[in-house]
């Protein structure tokens, strides 16, 4: 309980925002609720904040300036369906032509070439064993692996306010941006949109440059 | 600005009414309570045996054999495969253009284009809307629900039961006939020895292995074919095969296999192998019948009291009707085997006890009729039909037939038909002048040709004008022949529907697909030891559904109450009170006659055993009399001569065996100067059909380079340049396939095989990811029936001829395509 | 009340040539004339002193009952025959005394007196009774058992969970309770159960030179004494009753024969492979029994066919008015048993004497006991395309 009182400061709310959004945006498709929301003018805001981050080494103006003229062509019910079904392409089937959005798929050694990863293995176990430690458990309306990105940026979301800097850089270091340039690469590659190779550049930009930050703070 | 700075700004910018909600929330310990992760063994079955789980961390972990089970299978090895495969269909999916447009979608994308997610009610009322508009528009003749398949194990969850029942409640449909295993053989064999025999039980292998002096496998491979069942196997047939190969080796019984291939059975037994010629069986018996007349072999007597028709047929033999005599020099041209050779062999036949068993595969042929009806011929000139390890069966090979049945009820099945008294909700019977039932394999020419008119065993079948298909548990891009006629036929239906649990191809031929659980993600019951019925299996939970994926019972309850009629669907039972309800009624039907304890105990104790049975022969009855026990056939006897079948009129089926020449055949028969091999695409070694192929580790025990073998004889292998474990190309003018080279000799020149059930993955040109839906797109995995006709076997059966099938193959030179067979649909962009 | 039971038997006897509904037009009328007498009848057969009065009923079903909590329990209500057994709703009871009249028939037959007799007849008195509480959706037992006056509370979560279903649908109580006031029959021993249940085990007073239907396949014999079995009639079949004695009865069976061994096998009609009867060979050959008319040869298989009429014995039981109840019963069993494995083809997709040839080739995974076994075959025959030109 004193930890969290502890950790729980406005820059780590800050971080913890970000975690939750790119976590909220990888764990489903967009829909018109969240689509409204990404293009209000308090989001701009946000984007154009988060663009200050003076640790981004990439250049997020671009990525930036790509997720709005995507969201911004979003503009009939048809378009949110095509960006539905590059979702679906790219993180509900298969595995050869999917960027599958699992770690296991990643961390185990040359998982891509091999493409005989099962569901539900290894590092599902183990961030079913973090979660556990930590009183969490996966929503049952998310009835994915454990070692989805999502369940993991929303873990790290969820850690932002609850442990020391420390703690957090070890974790992200081992189970998210030690697969993540992976996932990106991947997923740039065979995404047919530009919506989520954007979100994917965004959620990589945003990992390093805070990992830079969790690093710069001990 | 430092970094403090900027993320206190993200706060500033209250960006924190994030309407999502997180994908994590507090583990209540509560909930959890009771949902235990480690556990004891469960039992459970499949067509691959029957086995006992083990989870860790609420995953399957461990897979043993189940105790009774003495000759498991190494199959189930892929179970593990088969539940966490990465090609789940993991929540219901609509193909996007059919989500936009409907039956007004454009379906030449077919095959490998954009899904998007849809929660389960919009993919129901979307099924359902489809079901209302086909029936609106067109009546029950425009759907198409009866083209079903082999399913998984358990009583209450059979996929097919769940989906008529369902579909059934909300309208009529066009429905099949027969099946693509034995087509012509069951349609066949009731004229002949009155009944399908393909299905029945057979002579018990103890009185074969006590009597038989001579075994004869035509066409035959039971060791390979007998490791899967309908019901949960337990491989009993094995322990008698075992028993064989010891005969054999002491010379107690001489095993004769006739087959243009030594297989797996022969190697096992370490017998005798007669090559013939691929398609020329019929040729080979006629030469033996001709040697056994001659030569007063046969048994006079037994054709006199017990058969009709042999005067009609003696003529053909001695070429007196058609001026050919069926001399074994006359077969020896055909066949490829020596006319000394067929002489002895009709000498061994008729000397001692001989036990023929066929095989299926020499049925699913052109004329397959054919071959099923002179072996009978040719077991009734031998005079042994109705003895103990004589006579003629054709099922030993399958599902434990031959071990002796225990003689207990069976559990029964969740009603695939409407109770009595209800109505669809659509009850038109109007079929506008076509029929309602089609021979299984005749549905793809209907959708080409609707309203045209063929015969089928002495009737006339008019085609459907079919505008909508609904598959479950059935991968008919698997089973079917001539993938490329399949896609212009698929690009006429306006809406496609499949629950399956991975995505095959089928699937994503589809419009809305339907993630079904694993047999291993829900409660079941079922027989254990198939034709042996040993014994009732519980079917224990392991792990919850995956992802979306809904048990049978559930996606179909769901259906139907948005049809308002789940009541009706379920009787108000449960999964749970179904599976009690089954146990009880098979309880109830075995009192007085086996044991069988409350149902607490035997869910908790996993099964419940029956025990022996007592060795039976087939047909002694009708041999002690056939007056009391006629035959199933028109006379009551053996049929020689069906009168029945010659005033059809068929060119292709006369009124008594005949040989007649294949529309495609190798060693020198039609169309061998342009496509010189005979391809065979029998039952694979390693899976169900298509069931386990997308398991990868498993899958990857057996394939070379990642593709699914193609069997070739060093002779010809080489002539093409190509070694073991080269990438061949195989086509015809139907098709092409990508496979991997397995160079042996138990497979002579002219003859190479790729079993059936290896997974459709077209590729673009190129190997180009897009363009799989395209015609003529090749094949990435080796999927025979790229290169198969889609033609029936004749006017009588009119069932798969897949086996009349003749390529070429070369090494394969272009840049290897990736395999697209296991991944779901392709994205494609338009 | 000797007078009761001979008005009843006399209303009893002509069942045969009326029908329910004129049955109770004289009950009606009766009732009319006798208003006073009939009544007070009518009171005194619903008490349980009444019931118990035949020895049969006290002997078994009264000290049965006793054992259960339906006699004694802590709140001191006790369930006594007539609450059960006789309907509440005034048009229902005399139905149901009009059905009871077969009892008391059974009474003077002494078809119960023994307890091997009883035993023997108790799952077909039983099913005929819970096919009453399925009519009634157990109306009786709702009269005190409601199930908008249950306490889910106080249930188990199972009991709970089924009860609650049960309510939803109102459902009938014996669907799931059977057996709990008196002991449960043996369901395995005796042949077809639920089909006897159905179609019921013949009629009563039957009559010389109507026709009949077999409900069961049924021993034939020499004459009407003797033991020595002379073949069988299959179910299904349809007899003319020639000659009444005792528990025998002599019938006639038309048909056709091949001209093939011993001639033993009597079929439906010409041509067609529909079994009507096996006789064996001695009863075959012996003089009197089988009579033999014009013949003629069956282009379809060239075997020469005979028209017989056999004049044998057989039991007087299993022998019932109608054939519609064994086809109903045939047809459910076909669409559900033949269903497990693969869709049932319609019955008019094969031909009469294709239908063996299919029905023995896929019977191995199927559950049916040898009489059901022969119905349905025949069932599927007798509406095959043969018959119903409607196929195709």
């Amino acid at each position: 309980m004193n930890d969290k009182i502890l950790y729980n400061t406005p820059m780590n709310q800050g971080r913890s925002m970000v975690y939750k959004l790119l976590s909220s945006l990888f764990a489903k498709e967009l829909d018109q609720q969240l689509l409204q929301e990404l293009t209000a003018s308090q989001a701009q805001a946000f984007f154009a904040q988060l663009a200050s981050d003076p640790l981004l080494s990439q250049d997020i103006e671009t990525i930036n300036s790509e997720l709005n003229s995507t969201l911004t062509s979003v503009n009939t019910d048809h378009a949110l369906l095509e960006l539905a079904a590059d979702y679906c392409g790219l993180f509900l089937v298969g595995t050869k032509h999917s960027a599958s959005p699992y770690a296991s798929f990643y961390l185990n050694d040359n998982a891509v070439a091999k493409d005989d990863v099962l569901l539900f293995g290894e590092q599902h176990q183990q961030m079913q064993t973090y979660l556990k430690q930590n009183q969490l458990t996966v929503q049952s309306e998310f009835p994915e692996p454990s070692d989805h990105i999502a369940v993991i940026l929303a873990y790290v979301a969820h850690q932002a306010c609850a442990c020391d800097d420390s703690a957090q850089l070890s974790f992200i270091r081992q189970y998210l941006h030690a697969w993540l340039p992976r996932f990106v690469d991947r997923l740039t590659s065979v995404d047919t949109g530009q919506f989520y190779s954007a979100i994917a550049h965004l959620t990589l930009a945003w990992v390093e440059s805070d990992c830079e930050g969790l690093k710069g703070a001990q | 600005m430092n970094r403090r700075h900027f993320l206190k700004g993200l706060v500033a910018t209250s960006y924190v009414g994030l309407s999502s909600t997180s994908v994590l929330a507090p583990f209540n310990a509560l909930a959890a309570a009771g949902t235990k992760a480690n556990d004891d063994w469960l039992t459970t079955g499949s067509h691959f045996g029957a086995f006992k789980m083990k989870r860790k961390n609420g995953v399957i972990d461990q897979v043993i054999p189940f105790e009774l089970d003495k000759y498991p299978t190494d199959m189930i090895n892929g179970v593990k495969g088969l539940v966490y495969n990465p090609s789940r269909v993991r929540y219901p999916m609509v193909r996007l253009d059919f989500l936009l447009k409907g039956h007004k979608s454009d379906t030449s994308q077919r095959g490998d284009f954009r899904f998007v997610r849809v929660t389960w009610d919009k993919a129901l009322t979307l099924f359902k809307d489809s079901l209302d508009e086909v029936q609106t528009q067109y009546g029950p003749s425009g759907l198409h629900a009866g083209q079903t398949g082999w399913r998984a194990t358990g009583q209450l969850h059979s996929s097919t039961s769940h989906m008529q029942r369902a579909v059934g409640m909300h309208g009529n449909f066009v429905k099949k006939i027969g099946d693509y295993s034995t087509g012509a053989g069951q349609t066949i064999l009731p004229y002949i020895l009155g009944s399908t025999e393909v299905y029945a039980q057979g002579t018990s292998w103890p009185l074969i292995l006590e009597q038989s002096k001579t075994i004869i496998l035509w066409s035959n491979d039971p060791y390979k074919n007998l490791q899967v069942g309908w019901n949960a196997e337990t491989h009993e047939s094995f322990a008698y095969l075992a028993e064989l190969k010891e005969k054999v080796k002491q010379g107690k019984i001489r095993v004769i296999s006739i087959d243009p291939v030594v297989t797996k059975t022969q190697k096992y037994l370490g017998c005798e192998q007669l090559y013939v010629n691929p398609q020329t069986d019929v040729a080979l018996m006629l030469g033996i019948a001709h040697e056994m007349i001659t030569s007063k072999l046969h048994d006079e007597k037994f054709i006199e009291g017990y058969s009709l028709g042999f005067d009609r047929f003696v003529p053909y033999i001695l070429g007196e009707s058609d001026s050919v005599a069926k001399t074994p020099e006359w077969a020896s041209k055909i066949t490829g085997v020596s006319p000394e050779i067929i002489r002895d062999l009709a000498k061994v036949m008729t000397k001692g006890r001989t036990q023929i068993m066929m095989g299926w595969c020499i049925q699913r042929q052109q004329h397959g009729e054919q071959p099923y009806w002179m072996a009978a011929v040719l077991a009734t000139m031998i005079g042994q039909i109705g003895l103990p390890g004589g006579g003629i069966s054709y099922g030993h090979h399958y599902s434990s037939i031959g071990v002796p049945s225990s003689g207990a009820a069976a559990p029964g099945a969740f009603p695939r038909n409407l109770d009595e008294g209800q109505k669809p909700l659509f009850d038109s019977n109007d079929f506008k002048g076509a029929s309602s039932t089609i021979p299984i394999a005749r549905w793809i020419d209907a959708i080409l040709e609707p309203g045209k008119t063929i015969d089928a065993n002495g009737a006339k079948v008019t085609y459907p004008d079919i505008k909508m298909m609904v598959f479950s548990g059935n991968n008919p891009w698997s089973h079917h022949q001539d993938r490329n006629k399949m896609k212009q036929a698929f690009q006429k239906l306006e809406c496609v529907v499949t629950v399956d649990i991975n995505w095959t191809a089928t699937c994503r031929f589809s419009d809305i697909v339907l993630p079904a659980c694993t047999t291993f993600e829900r409660n079941d019951i079922d027989v254990y030891g198939s034709y042996a019925n040993r014994g009732v299996l519980a079917m224990q939970k392991m792990v919850e559904p995956l992802f979306d994926s809904l048990s049978d019972f559930d996606i179909f309850t769901r259906f139907a109450k948005i049809m308002g009629k789940e009541t009706e669907y379920t009787r108000g039972m449960s999964e749970f009170d179904w599976i009690k309800k089954l146990y009880n009624d098979c309880k109830a039907d075995n009192a007085g006659k086996f044991d069988m304890p409350n149902f607490d105990t035997f869910w908790k104790q996993g099964y419940v055993h029956f025990g022996e049975g007592q060795p039976w022969t087939r047909h002694a009855d009708f041999r002690d009399d056939p007056e009391m026990n006629p035959l199933g056939t028109p006379s009551g006897l053996i049929e020689i001569f069906s009168r029945k079948i010659a005033q059809f009129n068929y060119d292709d089926c006369p009124g008594h065996p005949t040989w007649i020449e294949k529309s495609e055949r190798s060693h020198g028969g039609p169309g061998s100067d342009k496509y010189p091999m005979w391809m065979q695409s029998c039952h694979p070694d390693k899976r169900l059909h298509s069931q386990m192929c997308e398991s990868q580790q498993y899958r990857e025990t057996y394939t070379v380079q990642g593709r699914e073998p193609v069997y070739l004889n060093p002779t010809d292998a080489k002539q093409r340049g190509i070694k073991d474990g080269d990438v061949v190309r195989v086509f015809n003018d139907r098709g092409q396939l990508l496979a991997g080279a397995v160079v042996s000799d138990s497979f002579p020149t002219g003859v190479i095989r790729i079993h059936e059930g290896a997974w459709y993955g077209p590729v673009g040109k190129d190997g180009a990811k897009q363009g799989g839906s395209e015609i003529g797109a090749l094949c990435s995995y080796g999927d025979p029936n790229t290169l198969t006709q889609d033609i029936g076997t004749s006017k009588l059966a009119q069932a798969c001829s897949a086996y009349t099938c003749l390529v070429d193959f070369e090494k394969y030179q272009g840049k290897l395509p990736d395999v697209s067979s296991f991944n779901g649909p392709i994205e494609t962009q338009l | 009340m000797k007078w009761f039971i001979n008005t009843w038997r006399t209303l009893n006897q002509p069942a045969k040539y009326l029908t329910l509904g004129t049955i109770s037009l004289s009950a009606f009328l009766m009732g009319i004339i006798f208003w006073g007498g009939f009544n007070t009848a009518l009171e005194m057969t619903n008490t349980e002193e009444f019931c118990i009065s035949c020895h049969s009923m006290e002997s078994k079903p009264y000290q049965e009952l006793q054992q259960t909590v339906h006699w004694s329990n802590h709140s001191g209500v006790r369930a006594t025959c007539p609450d059960c057994h006789v309907p509440h709703n005034w048009s229902r009871k005399i139905g149901r005394k009009i059905e009871a009249s077969h009892d008391m028939w059974g009474w003077l037959m002494q078809t119960v007196n023994t307890e091997e007799k009883f035993e023997s007849k108790r799952l077909e008195m039983a099913s005929r009774e819970w096919k009453r509480f399925d009519r009634d959706n157990s109306l009786a037992c709702k009269n005190c058992h409601n199930y908008d006056s249950m306490k889910w509370d106080d249930m188990s979560k199972l009991a709970q969970k089924q009860m609650k279903r049960a309510a939803e649908i109102d459902q009938s109580c014996v669907d799931c309770h059977k057996g709990i006031a008196h002991k449960l029959p043996d369901m395995g021993t005796s042949r077809a159960p639920e089909l006897i249940a159905q179609v019921g085990s013949g009629e009563t007073g039957l009559v010389v030179g109507a026709q009949y239907f077999t409900a069961l396949t049924k021993p034939l014999y020499f004459n009407q004494k003797t033991d020595v079995e002379a073949g069988t009639l299959n179910i299904a079949t349809k007899v003319t009753v020639l000659e009444i004695n005792g528990s025998r009865v002599l019938v006639g069976i038309n048909g056709w024969r091949k001209k093939i061994g011993a001639g033993r096998v009597i079929y439906f009609d010409f041509g067609l492979n529909i079994l009507s009867a096996q006789l064996s060979k001695d009863a075959a050959l012996e003089e009197g029994v089988m009579n033999v008319f014009e013949q003629k040869e069956d282009p379809m298989t060239g075997l020469t066919w005979q028209r017989v009429e056999a004049k044998i014995w057989t039991d007087a039981d299993y022998l019932i008015n109608d054939l519609q109840p064994l086809w109903d019963y045939a047809r459910t069993t076909y669409t559900r048993s033949c269903s497990v494995c693969h869709t049932q083809p319609a019955e008019a997709h094969f031909d009469a004497n294709s239908w063996p040839g299919m029905f023995k080739g896929m019977i191995a995974f199927v559950n049916m006991d040898q009489d059901t076994q022969a119905l349905v075959q025949k069932y599927l025959q007798e509406h095959s395309s043969t018959f119903d030109k409607s196929a195709h």
